[in-house]
């Protein structure tokens, strides 16, 4: 399975900047040859308050109030290396809803 | 048997002022006016047991006292006749055919809560309604039942018509509140609720039409006679609009606690060609399906409660064999989705989510473990939401893999209905 980089795409995500993220991330996964990993938009994670959001999947990683600078240590984390902390902020039940859905398919 | 609101049947024509006062029309008014105290016409409304035709079916003497007790001023009245049920056409004809019964209902309110300003709220797209209601304000203020000094009484009364937009949210209570304040139709949060601090941060009673056509027979008949309609628990009666799945459609007054069968099969005729019942879906979209079997449920809001339903604002749809469970949960659940404001992020999130997750399972997308994640997505945002869209969808997507889940487990092994 091919792994995937979801950015939220809804109303607030939007407004703090989720549109430019998301072109931003697939335009390095291109330039760096990345043809295992493909960068979609999502619907809506619920965690609109503390957007824009970034999910891995397989990997399960969600990063939150994702900037601009932020994204140079998301690639790395994408190329291998190491789960960016600082960005890992959502509550675990949240975490728990979403990655069920993505395991049944809901992408 | 004989209705409150249409004693001799379903009204086919417009009853203008002469008609009505020939039947009685503004002696309620009047008799208010000139014999009862406002807390007596209150407490009369209290007696009688009247709850809210609009959805929630909340006591009105209730909603009323609230606003009456507020010592802020001044208060208002508004008409909820923003109607954006799917399937209901009750307060339309009400609006269209019986504008007197209506007004009457709205000044007598006015006089109960002490109000001295109030507003018609009537769906855009209802023309026939907002000119109907235009004409008999018209009429009304040439027979001084409202304006300055009603019936030669102390009480005055303005009444202003608003034009309230076709879109779902904008027919929810607070909604209606920034649309008349000239803003765009957002529910607010709550509390306050608009009973204390509505319109204008002032206490503001809001009713549905058919809640408030029942005011002048209350007044004029009494509650006590209100009250042999009905069951103790929901006196008098509730217009029921029946969809087309059955021989005769339409608008149906029946007294609270008619079996459901009777609404379907003896004013309905039974299903157009004979076709078995699949389910019911009573109270609109957001309300549980029911099975076939539960055809002898009582109309009324404690049996259809105890029944996991809601009576709802009375549409009922026949479901016949043959249907798709799940291709009618995901009309709901679009159709949530579509009409949700968007302010609260929670139900952008639930609205859009079902309705995505329903898709999968329509088109055979995602794996069996997906018809567990409804109930999480859905009890994950209980609570949430300045108003009750957020929890619309929940009622009809449970009920329906409860009462329907081969069909949902047949659309996701195999991408087509069961039937076909």
């Amino acid at each position: 399975m091919k792994r995937i980089c979801l950015v939220c795409q809804n109303v607030d995500c939007k407004s703090r900047g989720s549109e430019e993220i998301m072109k931003e991330l697939q335009q390095r996964v291109a330039d760096q040859g990345l043809t295992d990993l493909e960068v979609k938009p999502y619907l809506c994670f619920g965690a609109c308050q503390e957007g824009p959001n970034v999910v891995l999947y397989p990997e399960k990683s969600w990063y939150a109030g994702v900037k601009k600078e932020d994204l140079d240590d998301i690639m790395k984390h994408i190329a291998g290396g190491p789960h960016v902390t600082r960005l890992d902020t959502i509550d675990t039940s949240l975490k728990e809803l979403i990655y069920q859905l993505l395991e049944t398919g809901v992408f | 048997m004989e209705g409150i609101l249409f004693p001799r049947g379903v009204v086919e024509e417009r009853e203008g002022l002469k008609e009505y006062s020939s039947r009685g029309g503004y002696e309620a008014l009047e008799k208010a006016l000139k014999q009862l105290s406002s807390e007596r016409v209150l407490q009369e409304v209290a007696d009688s047991g009247l709850k809210g035709r609009g959805g929630a079916g909340f006591p009105t003497g209730k909603k009323w006292a609230f606003t009456a007790e507020c010592p802020e001023t001044p208060h208002y009245v508004v008409l909820n006749g923003g109607e954006d049920e799917p399937g209901s056409k009750k307060d339309r004809l009400l609006m269209e055919n019986l504008p007197h019964l209506v007004l009457e209902g709205v000044i007598l309110t006015a006089y109960a809560v002490r109000a001295s300003k109030a507003y018609l709220y009537i769906n855009a797209a209802y023309d026939e309604a907002t000119r109907s209601m235009g004409d008999a304000l018209a009429e009304a203020k040439q027979a001084a039942y409202c304006g300055e000094r009603i019936a030669g009484s102390d009480f005055s009364l303005e009444i202003l018509l608003t034009p309230a937009p076709s879109n779902y949210v904008a027919g929810e209570d607070t909604a209606a509140l920034e649309v008349i304040e000239e803003k765009k139709p957002l529910p607010r949060q709550k509390p306050p609720f608009p009973a204390t601090a509505g319109l204008f941060g002032k206490p503001t009673a809001m009713n549905n039409v058919e809640t408030l056509a029942n005011v002048p027979p209350i007044i004029a008949r009494g509650a006590k006679w209100y009250r042999t309609f009905g069951t103790p628990e929901s006196p008098g009666t509730m217009i029921f609009s029946l969809n087309d799945e059955v021989k005769r459609p339409g608008i149906y007054e029946l007294p609270f606690g008619t079996a459901l069968r009777y609404l379907i099969e003896e004013c309905g005729g039974g299903t157009r060609d004979g076709k078995r019942i699949k389910a019911i879906l009573l109270g609109g979209p957001s309300s549980a399906f029911l099975s076939a079997d539960q055809i002898d449920l009582p109309l009324d809001h404690n049996s259809v409660r105890a029944a996991g339903s809601s009576i709802g604002c009375g549409v009922v749809r026949v479901i016949t064999e043959g249907s798709c469970i799940v291709e009618e949960t995901l009309r709901i659940a679009e159709f949530f989705a579509a009409e949700s404001c968007g302010q609260c992020p929670a139900c952008r999130m639930e609205t859009n989510m079902l309705a995505a997750m329903l898709k999968k399972v329509q088109q055979g997308q995602g794996g069996a473990p997906l018809l567990d994640q409804f109930n999480k997505v859905i009890s994950f945002n209980r609570g949430k939401g300045f108003c009750n869209l957020i929890h619309m969808p929940g009622p009809p997507i449970e009920s329906a893999l409860k009462l329907f889940r081969s069909d949902f487990e047949f659309h996701l092994a195999h991408g087509r209905c069961p039937q076909n």
